[in-house]
């Protein structure tokens, strides 16, 4: 097999000729590039992998061969990952190689264009948010709650005990993250009951103690359920010393009351939902937080300055709080971050503009409430489960075993959630909508 | 070679913000879908055309710089071509599914990830290996979680993780989120592991030692035997990380030099975009001692077909669901082109490129030998002020000032991608920047898009968002 | 080469101390100024808190580095310095004068004597 381009074996992507290598060789004053190699016999690997190089096209279509094994089936799923239609121009603009082939701005001259580009992104969830501080991005929603737990703790140092009160509807993998993550702060996680879908306040106001370092809500819930009393989530945590961290996502945030106006310390959650499209779970996590946290917030920030010449320009700052400076004190260990996803849900945003934004979230309600009440007009279904107002998606109850249900529906070509015997969750976006009443159809013929 | 970065300016700044371009305010839910007090009253967006953002973000791309305009020598960091048609690959909408479908219906997916966990695990010498982790310092933090559950299954409560000063920060930071105090390793004067620093710092508490192979002076641990049993016979764990590995791809594997831990940077090893800071992804590798600890789920093939399962004794999810995705397609599709043969030889030609550009240098190289990246010194000039002036012949200098062991570090790391003439203009632009006047270093750089920015007005006065920069006029 | 001034005590980690009687000030050295370069943040203790001597009481940042800060005296805090918080050059451009952090009422008299003189300082800055 050659490498391509007309070499011998060899990475298609090591440019080196044979007689540059000879004088290259000849310069270093070694027969081979071999002999460069300090490695002791003992540990030196001398087996195969057993991988074989491929051509490009041959990769690509048994690569594509492969994803075909995939069901084609129209997704109506959500719980933390959602996809809106994302504009050709994301996908052209994000993919050029003077973004896409940066590194980190470690050198803000001569990375001004991908600087001011999260300068932007940063700003938006300032907008959307009313926090002053937002940073450049976090893993995940899931990673972002974690810190936000964390930065709680570290401002509470002092508290008798260090609990962070969560949802009993909480996305799993959250879950699973926050705990790994809070395991070596020495901190607990506490599960506040959820009434008909929503926070149940008498509850909560049981449970939220001076041990109590953060209460964190969400709206919409993993269920899709809008809250309805942040402010007063906001105010037992606040009453009791501890942050309110509030979890939502880019789009949610464009109609539902404005998270500073309900008393939220910080802000988390999923920004992927603009920008990124269907990817496997893939994220972008939102950090927002107040301005006197500032020392405190996790990952990279940009900030404005000037030039030699006075001009604004922009650059990485405040830095002290990372671990390439700070180490073990660090305010986290994050160093590569989501900054091309950051790149793609600012241009997203930009794309749609404020009314078309809007315009998204509110049908994100319309749509979740048409299609639940023509599901709720099926014999066998209840939709929805909670008598609440729902953001893109709900929970169905289902008279005959939910499993089945969904299987055949699979058998059908539609993916729903599955939550338990009777249950089922059901997302609706613009990705979609337009299969809605095949669906309904769908359910008519299995339920 | 000439060099003027593109430059769009206007008044007293540079290419104008979006929302210096419209800055548009509308009422939110007028038509009364929700109930008005579960509701924003409205929203202040840039409401701008497409032909409009096309040109403001295209301006933007002309004013970064990358690996395809030129060479990127950062050390430690790896950057390397990216590969076009991997991104294609990541594009295909069969691949575009949701984490929650059930197994059956993804079995494509799956088998991708499937195949490049058995990928990684060969080419590290693990047995097993999880995708989950979204970056190189999360793959660290799920190793040492993983060392962590492996000693509490054995009733052995052991507190600290040693770290030698040379490793990336990261390292520090992984260790303490996870609850563990960090013991500094000095290193001796090759500028190895110093062995009886080691001896001496490692007791019962040692959970375990992370080391970079070859370290960050690019100099291979040559009693990487020695250390693993020193650590080994005091009970603790050794852990990989993998920031390096470029340098030893088909040469030589964690797994045989005794680590029990590793951690791969796919968007260094493996050629993924860096996408100016991330997406990245971290796998981790383990030997089998430890596989039952690995992050849920790993993907297990049957004869059914392939399977998300869940490992005995878990540690549980560091990802919301399973990771940078698209990243780790690329990491696969990087992989199954080159092969062993073009793996082993991306590692020849990235310690032939290193060597050769050093040998090319007017400045000093400490320590060595060296393999994928050294660190020289710039002596008795500031390594920040020869970096900004580098800038100015076209090329990203180094890392600056890191490792410290060496004072006035250049860290560099040009990569199999350059060729020699590319290599030559890099050398050119180091001993140029090196004997340039004091005034050109402290004025530079000047053909970038911007001039030298005042990083301790941004620090004094954050101005992080667009809103704040009002809070000046 | 830097200033040290012989009306105060020092501390091998860089903060001075010097005392009217009742109250002392506390900064850090010329010396601590230079080598942490521009000054960008200062995190210091309320007015009331405890602090011992030993211990960290606050934080000083430059762009590059972050320095914890040592108590020299145990006490409690009478006067924190708020000028830094807006202007935390003053570190720089007057480490001894208008930069100072902290203004103590001592818990105990004695510890003063344990800290370096100017001559002691002197040496091990050299």
């Amino acid at each position: 097999m050659t490498a391509g381009n007309g070499r011998r074996d060899g990475s298609p992507y090591a440019p080196h000729t044979d007689a540059d290598e000879a004088a290259m060789l000849d310069a270093v004053g070694v027969e081979s590039a071999e002999s460069l190699f300090d490695i002791p016999e003992d540990v030196r690997f001398d087996g195969e992998f057993g991988i074989d190089a491929t051509d490009e096209r041959d990769l690509r279509e048994s690569i594509a061969n492969l994803f075909a094994r995939n069901e084609e089936l129209t997704e109506f799923l959500g719980r933390g990952h959602h996809a809106h239609y994302v504009p050709a121009l994301v996908d052209d603009l994000s993919r050029r190689s003077e973004f896409l082939t940066s590194y980190t701005q470690y050198q803000p001259e001569i990375a001004q264009g991908f600087l001011q580009a999260l300068f932007e992104y940063q700003s938006m969830l300032v907008e959307l948010t009313g926090l002053p501080v937002a940073n450049c991005s976090m893993y995940d929603a899931a990673t972002a709650l974690a810190e936000a737990a964390l930065l709680a703790n570290r401002l509470r140092r002092g508290a008798s005990g260090h609990r962070v009160l969560v949802p009993e509807h909480l996305q799993e993998g959250r879950l699973g993250v926050l705990e790994n993550y809070l395991d070596g702060a020495d901190m607990e996680i506490g599960n506040y009951p959820m009434d008909d879908g929503a926070v149940d306040l008498d509850a909560l106001s049981d449970l939220v103690d001076d041990e109590t370092v953060m209460v964190y809500a969400e709206s919409p819930t993993v269920r899709g359920v809008i809250e309805e009393n942040l402010s007063e989530i906001g105010d037992l945590a606040h009453e009791n010393d501890a942050l309110f961290c509030l979890g939502s996502d880019v789009v949610a945030l464009a109609l539902l009351e404005e998270p500073a106006s309900v008393g939220a310390d910080v802000v988390v959650g999923e920004a992927d939902a603009l920008g990124l499209g269907t990817s496997y779970g893939m994220g972008l996590g939102i950090f927002a937080t107040r301005e006197k946290f500032l020392r405190q917030v996790p990952g990279r920030l940009v900030g404005a300055s000037e030039d030699a010449e006075d001009m604004r320009a922009f650059t990485l700052t405040l830095q002290t709080r990372e671990q390439h400076i700070r180490k073990e004190r660090a305010t986290s260990n994050i160093c590569t971050n989501q900054a091309w996803v950051a790149l793609r849900t600012a241009m997203h945003i930009a794309w749609l503009g404020p009314d078309r934004l809007v315009n998204l979230a509110t049908r994100a309600v319309t749509d979740a409430r048409d299609l639940a009440a023509r599901l709720d007009d099926i014999s066998g279904l209840q939709a929805p489960v909670y008598d609440r107002h729902h953001f893109r998606e709900f929970v169905v109850h289902t008279d005959q075993p939910a499993p089945a249900i969904a299987n055949d529906l699979a058998g059908r070509g539609f993916a729903v959630h599955t939550l338990d015997d009777h249950h089922l969750q059901v997302c609706i976006t613009d990705v979609n909508a337009d299969a809605a009443d095949r669906l309904v159809a769908a359910f008519e013929e299995v339920a | 070679m000439n060099f003027d970065q593109a430059r769009f300016s206007r008044d007293d700044h540079y290419e104008p913000l979006l929302s210096e371009k419209d800055s548009t305010t509308v009422e939110v839910d007028d038509d009364g879908v929700l109930p008005d007090d579960l509701t924003r009253d409205e929203l202040t967006l840039p409401g701008l055309s497409e032909p409009q953002l096309a040109r403001h973000y295209t301006r933007l791309s002309q004013m970064n710089y990358s690996v395809e305009l030129g060479p990127y020598p950062l050390g430690s960091c790896t950057m390397k071509y990216n590969p076009s048609f991997t991104e294609d690959v990541a594009a295909d909408p069969n691949a575009a599914v949701h984490p929650d479908r059930s197994d059956r219906t993804i079995q494509g997916t799956l088998g991708l990830l499937h195949d490049l966990q058995e990928q990684l695990a060969e080419i590290g010498g693990m047995d097993a290996v999880t995708l989950q982790p979204p970056a190189g310092a999360a793959g660290e933090f799920t190793g040492i979680l993983i060392a962590k559950a492996y000693h509490e299954a054995r009733g052995d409560d052991r507190s600290e993780i040693i770290i030698p000063a040379s490793a990336h920060g990261t390292n520090f930071a992984s260790a303490a989120l996870a609850g563990y105090d960090v013991v500094e390793l000095p290193s001796d004067e090759d500028g190895r592991v110093d062995i009886e620093a080691l001896d001496a710092a490692i007791s019962e508490e040692t959970a375990a030692l992370m080391l970079t192979n070859p370290n960050t002076l690019g100099l291979f641990e040559r009693d990487i035997l020695e250390i693993s049993e020193m650590v080994h016979d005091a009970g603790g764990l050794l852990y990989y990380d993998g920031a390096n590995f470029n340098a030893l791809l088909g040469r030589a594997r964690p797994g045989d030099m005794g680590f029990d831990i590793m951690h791969y940077n796919v968007h260094k090893t493996f050629a993924t975009p860096h996408g100016g800071g991330g997406p990245g992804a971290g796998p981790v590798g383990v030997v089998e001692e430890l596989a039952e600890y690995l992050p849920s789920p790993m993907v297990q093939e049957t004869a059914a077909g392939y399977e998300l399962t869940e490992p005995e004794s878990s540690i549980g999810k560091v990802h919301g669901f399973g990771g940078n995705w698209l990243v780790l397609v690329k990491a696969y599709a990087y992989i199954a082109r080159l092969g062993d043969s073009g793996l082993s030889d991306a590692s020849a030609k990235a310690v032939l490129n290193a060597n050769y550009l050093a040998s090319q240098l007017d400045l000093e190289v400490p320590y060595g030998p060296f393999h994928h990246e050294f660190a020289a010194t710039s002596g008795d000039r500031d390594a920040a002020d020869v970096a900004k002036r580098m800038l100015d012949y076209g090329v990203h200098p180094p890392t600056t000032k890191w490792p410290e062991l060496v004072s006035q570090a250049m860290l560099t790391e040009p990569t199999e991608v350059e060729d020699k003439a590319s290599l030559d203009d890099l050398a050119h632009a180091f001993n140029a920047a090196y004997a340039d006047s004091d005034e050109a270093l402290e004025t530079a750089p000047t053909k970038t898009s911007a001039r030298r920015i005042d990083q301790v007005s941004a620090a004094r006065n954050p101005r992080l968002s667009w809103q704040a920069l009002g809070d000046d006029e | 080469m830097f200033e040290i001034p012989d009306d105060r005590k020092y501390l091998e980690s860089h903060e001075w101390t010097t005392t009217d009687g009742d109250t002392v000030k506390i900064g850090i050295s010329d010396f601590a100024q230079d080598e942490l370069g521009d000054v960008v943040f200062v995190e210091l203790p309320d007015e009331g808190d405890e602090i011992t001597a030993g211990d960290e009481f606050g934080v000083v940042e430059s762009i590059k580095a972050v320095s914890d800060l040592y108590a020299p005296i145990s006490g409690t805090v009478v006067a924190v310095n708020e000028d830094l918080f807006d202007a935390p050059e003053l570190v720089n451009e007057d480490p001894y004068g208008d930069g100072w952090m902290l203004e103590l009422e001592p818990s105990s008299s004695d510890e003063f004597d344990d800290l370096l003189s100017p001559e002691e300082y002197r040496e091990q800055t050299e």
